[in-house]
């Protein structure tokens, strides 16, 4: 049979298979199906010239031979086509798919500063109970922050070694509490107190002391102050009020005591223990192993404060605290050197604050 | 103030047998917490805090006063020997009512010095014995029973001694050696040679007690707390006794520690009393509080019987009678403290223990307020910032001149913003500006290696006016390094000024702040806080109808000169397009290349139309032509 095709076809016809299998891509075999059996110039079309011309009783053998081989071929390009054709696919859908691993792109993330955190959870704290935020300027009058408050003329805190003074203006403070804002809301809400039903307020805000830069002082910090102006207010109600919020700050099995103190504008005062959040009150370093940790001072409001303010004693009382944040914020963080809050460094800032 | 618990067990012999814990308990639930216990040879000494207002605590009698109280358990008694007062063997004259009571002694001093005991007692206080007895025995006198007395030498006073207020520009060596000059309202003891005492504050140098000393001349008075403390503030000279004094001692004690201190005397070093006596008398006591059980319930959250109450107060050294349903109570002479009613409810309160007080929840008056506008916007702009990659920095109100002057406008001079008394020269300046704050904290973190940096602060800035610095609650953000890279889709590049543009766009400033460029590819804004819009009332704005019918959009690719005024060209163009269609025009891009014509660059303007209806191109076409045209009467040209 081969015998009646010529060699260089039948040679051809040999590495068909091969040149097949080398075709790499759809390119490459369409020049391939057009050398086998493109219409014009190939393998086939010199086949079928060569049936045209063969001897008559040849014909029919010929013919056979050739339509075998050309099926031969056609079927093998449309296989191989087919193959290439989904290994592209493959290749477009791995190219198009997405590996969960890599990184993604990040939405930004910044954070709020911890302090600022902290004073925001407790004003969340106190809301519910129908308290509202006050605040006052952080320059202020020796007369709000410290007459108003039933602070003795001659107290040592009014001394230039504990509190700055303005330069040209000696009469002016930076305040070393947030008190002042207690004395600025007693006296705008005195008017109206009755028709308001007394009067309850968080002041957070930002206080200065002449203390030296060092891990555990430092001469800015903040404080939040709350106060409650009612009729008949008591210790009970200082006491169920921090209970009430104490709890919601660090968990229901939270615990308070209040101690015996003395500030000037309270009396009776108070200090406030609360049962260790770090160790569930079992001791550790954080509470030196007592269970208890102390958290803010408090009282009853002294009848001076109010009185100063143009409120009748005898028909008002109430209470005010005054907490530390950044004792706070160092106890509950466990942050070692209090000036790492206000060092501002990005990384302490992402690590400690927040977004809530 | 440290107590020695052997010393404390003989004034309260009930306290020997509580242990540390306890002790350090019932001492705190009576408001007196322990700051540490140091363990001594044989004993402990434990560190009590004792507030301001109970000077009368400050002793080893004083806290055994308070245990006993609370115990319900006796004191010892005070073994004064029996002194026989006589006639004054140096005139004493009180010349002001600061000094109500000066009672003295005089002894000659014999062979002895003080005894091991008191030393190491006097060690564990650390409070250094002298071994000199009559310094010894007046300080151990004043551990351990509160009341400051002071030792002369005899026969270094001339004449008679006065408690007088000092005279404008007396001089005073105190036994520190530093030489006081005093003024007319420093109280001093004298002799007729000049003052020989701070009166309740210090002795004096030429009559302090030495080895030589022969003759004592003992002084146990009461001195004026006010006085006392203004003299010490006023030569910054707080001593034992001034810290007592200024609290306010126990009038009482004057005589007794003065026989104290004679049986001490006798007793460690065989002096013989010369005579005894006392100048003026025990001032009479301060009016009766009255405590009515309304007020005393009130403060408890419950009532407490009348009987309960009146105990509790006797317990503590008040004399107390029953009016009805009030209390009427003389506080003993120790305590200066009891004032007014309140005082007294939170003694019956602190002897009952405070653990009893109940817990309750005020009850609601009137209506809950709302949180003001001004504290709700700084709320809203933190946590936008902070959504937006920024992280909020709190930085002190206080910086250089240098650092203020960077950004302080020209009418808001320095000066009046400076403190009188800075922590030091680079935190003297109340601060115009929060940018040099951000500024430096943005430059830390790049020089520690942050590749991006975003910062804002919200605080108040300061403006100098007549009345004092007015404050301005404002916000400043900074940003700069490198914005992307860091993930496979982000490509790197530098932050830009336009960044802040767009920051300033997101928080809906009215209008572009200044943007500073505070360093090499840092930028910065400051805003006062009022100009931003406040959250507004409506919680859902009015509904507007919008257009459903679909948006046609079109480019425009202008080559302008590199000078080109954005807003110029936006202005001119939107003039000439129907603004009732008009739905945006802005610049997408911007190129600048060597390739484009020397001085120019391409502008890519998009115009997006809309109506009530379809737009058909040819109108489109006409608007387009139109804004071109508006481009070209500017020099723009239509970029091949
Ligand atoms: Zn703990």
């Amino acid at each position: 049979m081969d015998q009646l095709l010529p060699p260089e076809i039948v040679e051809a016809g040999q590495t068909f298979p091969a040149a097949l299998a080398a075709c790499g891509d759809l390119d490459a075999l369409l020049r391939l199906k057009g050398a086998f059996v493109g219409r014009e110039a190939s393998h086939a079309t010199r086949l079928m010239e060569l049936l045209k011309t063969a001897p008559k009783e040849q014909k029919r053998e010929l013919g056979a031979a050739i339509n075998g081989l050309k099926q031969q071929w056609e079927e093998g390009l449309k296989v191989r086509q087919a193959e290439l054709e989904a290994a592209k696919r493959k290749l477009g859908a791995l190219a198009a798919s997405w590996d969960p691993a890599l990184p993604p792109p990040q939405p930004p993330r910044g954070a709020l500063h911890p302090l600022n955190r902290l004073m925001d959870r407790l004003v969340d704290v106190f809301r519910p109970m129908g308290f509202h935020v006050e605040e006052g300027p952080e320059v202020e009058t020796e007369a709000h922050n410290f007459d108003g408050l039933n602070i003795p003329e001659d107290h040592p805190a009014k001394a230039s070694s504990d509190t700055f003074y303005l330069a040209a203006h000696p009469e002016l403070l930076l305040r070393t509490h947030t008190s002042p804002v207690q004395v600025r809301t007693l006296l705008r809400v005195a008017p109206d107190l009755a028709a308001r039903g007394g009067i309850r307020f968080l002041a957070p805000g930002r206080v200065y002391r002449k203390d030296e830069i060092d891990p555990t002082h430092s001469p800015m910090f903040h404080q939040v102050e709350g106060m409650l102006v009612g009729h008949g207010i008591g210790m009970q109600h200082l006491k169920g009020t921090l209970e009430y919020a104490l709890r919601a700050l660090f968990g229901p099995d939270t615990e308070i005591r209040l101690r015996p103190s003395y500030f000037p504008f309270v009396e009776p005062g108070c200090e406030v223990d609360v049962s260790c959040p770090l160790c569930g009150a079992k001791g550790c370093r954080v509470c030196k192993g007592s269970g208890w940790v102390e958290i803010l001072g408090a009282g009853l409001i002294h009848p001076n404060v109010l009185t100063y303010a143009g409120i009748d004693p005898h028909e008002w009382s109430g209470w005010a605290f005054g907490m530390g944040v950044e004792r706070m914020a160092m106890m509950l963080s466990q942050t070692p050197d209090l000036r790492l809050f206000f060092e501002n460094d990005q990384r302490f800032l992402k690590a400690m604050g927040g977004l809530d | 103030m440290w107590i020695e618990r052997k010393v404390l067990a003989q004034e309260i012999p009930a306290a020997a047998a509580l242990d540390t814990r306890q002790l350090c308990e019932v001492l705190a639930a009576l408001g007196f917490p322990v700051d540490g216990v140091a363990a001594l040879e044989g004993t402990e000494a434990l560190d009590v805090d004792i507030t301001a207002n109970r000077g009368d605590a400050m002793s080893h009698r004083g806290i055994a006063r308070e245990l006993a109280a609370k115990l319900q358990q006796p004191l010892a008694p005070i073994a004064t020997g029996t002194v026989s007062e006589g006639a004054a063997l140096v005139p004493v004259r009180l010349e002001a009512e600061a000094c109500p009571i000066y009672a003295t002694a005089v002894l000659a001093l014999g062979e002895g010095i003080t005894p091991e005991a008191v030393q190491s007692f006097l060690r564990a206080l650390e409070a250094s014995p002298k071994r000199l007895p009559a310094v010894d025995a007046s300080n151990e006198l004043l551990l351990r029973y509160g009341h400051p007395t002071h030792a002369f030498d005899a026969d270094a006073i001339h004449g008679a001694v006065t408690v007088r207020w000092a005279k404008a520009a007396e001089t005073l060596v105190t036994l520190d050696g530093v030489t006081r000059t005093l003024t007319e309202r420093d109280l001093v003891i004298a002799d007729e040679a000049g003052p020989i005492a701070l009166a309740g504050v210090m002795g004096g140098d030429r009559t302090k007690v030495t080895e030589a000393t022969r003759r004592v001349l003992l002084e146990s008075a009461w001195f004026e707390p006010k006085v006392v403390r203004a003299t010490a503030r006023r030569h910054s000279l707080h001593t034992d006794a001034s810290h007592r004094f200024g609290r306010g001692a126990d009038p009482a004690m004057a005589r007794v520690a003065r026989d104290l201190l004679v049986a001490r005397l006798q007793a460690w070093c065989q002096a013989k009393l010369i005579g005894a006596w006392t100048s003026g008398a025990v001032p009479a006591p301060a009016a009766p509080v009255n405590l009515d059980l309304t007020l005393l319930a009130r403060v408890a959250g419950e009532a407490v019987p009348l009987e309960a109450a009146q105990e509790a107060l006797a317990r503590l050294g008040c004399t107390v009678t029953v009016a009805g349903d009030r209390l009427c109570v003389a506080p003993p002479t120790w305590r200066h403290d009891l004032a007014i009613a309140e005082d007294l409810a939170e003694e019956v309160l602190r002897l009952r223990g405070y653990e009893h007080i109940p817990s309750v929840l005020p009850p609601m008056e009137g209506p809950p307020e709302h949180l003001a506008p001004a504290y709700l916007l700084r709320q809203r702009v933190a946590r936008r910032l902070a959504q937006l990659g920024f992280h909020q920095t709190v930085t002190y109100g206080f910086i250089s001149p240098e650092a203020d002057a960077l950004f302080a406008p020209p009418d808001n001079p320095a000066a009046g913003r400076t403190l009188a008394n800075p922590l030091g020269y680079e935190y003297s300046v109340l601060r115009a500006s929060l940018l040099p704050s951000l500024k430096a904290t943005a430059e830390q973190n790049l020089r520690q290696g942050s590749r991006q940096i975003k910062l804002f602060e919200l605080a108040p800035t300061y403006r100098s006016t007549p009345a004092g610095p007015r404050e301005q609650m404002a916000l400043a953000a900074v940003w700069g390094g490198v914005l992307g890279g860091e993930d496979y889709l982000s490509p790197a590049r530098a932050v830009l000024e336009a960044d802040l543009a767009g920051l300033a766009r997101d928080l809906d400033l009215p209008g572009l702040p200044t943007v500073h460029r505070l360093a090499e590819g840092l930028f910065g804004f400051e805003v006062e806080l009022d100009a931003l819009p406040r959250p507004q009332d409506r919680i859902i704005p009015v509904f507007r109808p919008f257009s459903r019918f679909p948006s046609v959009e079109r480019d425009l690719s202008l080559l302008v000169d590199l000078g080109q005024s954005y807003a110029d060209l936006h202005q001119a163009m939107a003039a000439a397009l129907p603004a009732e269609s008009l739905l945006e025009l802005r610049c997408v891009d911007v190129f600048r290349h060597k390739s484009l014509p020397e001085g120019q660059q391409a502008w890519l303007l998009r115009m997006r139309f809309q109506a009530e209806r379809t737009l058909v191109g040819d109108e489109v076409d006409g608007w387009v032509s139109a804004a071109l045209a508006a481009a070209e009467s500017l020099g723009a040209k239509l970029r091949a």
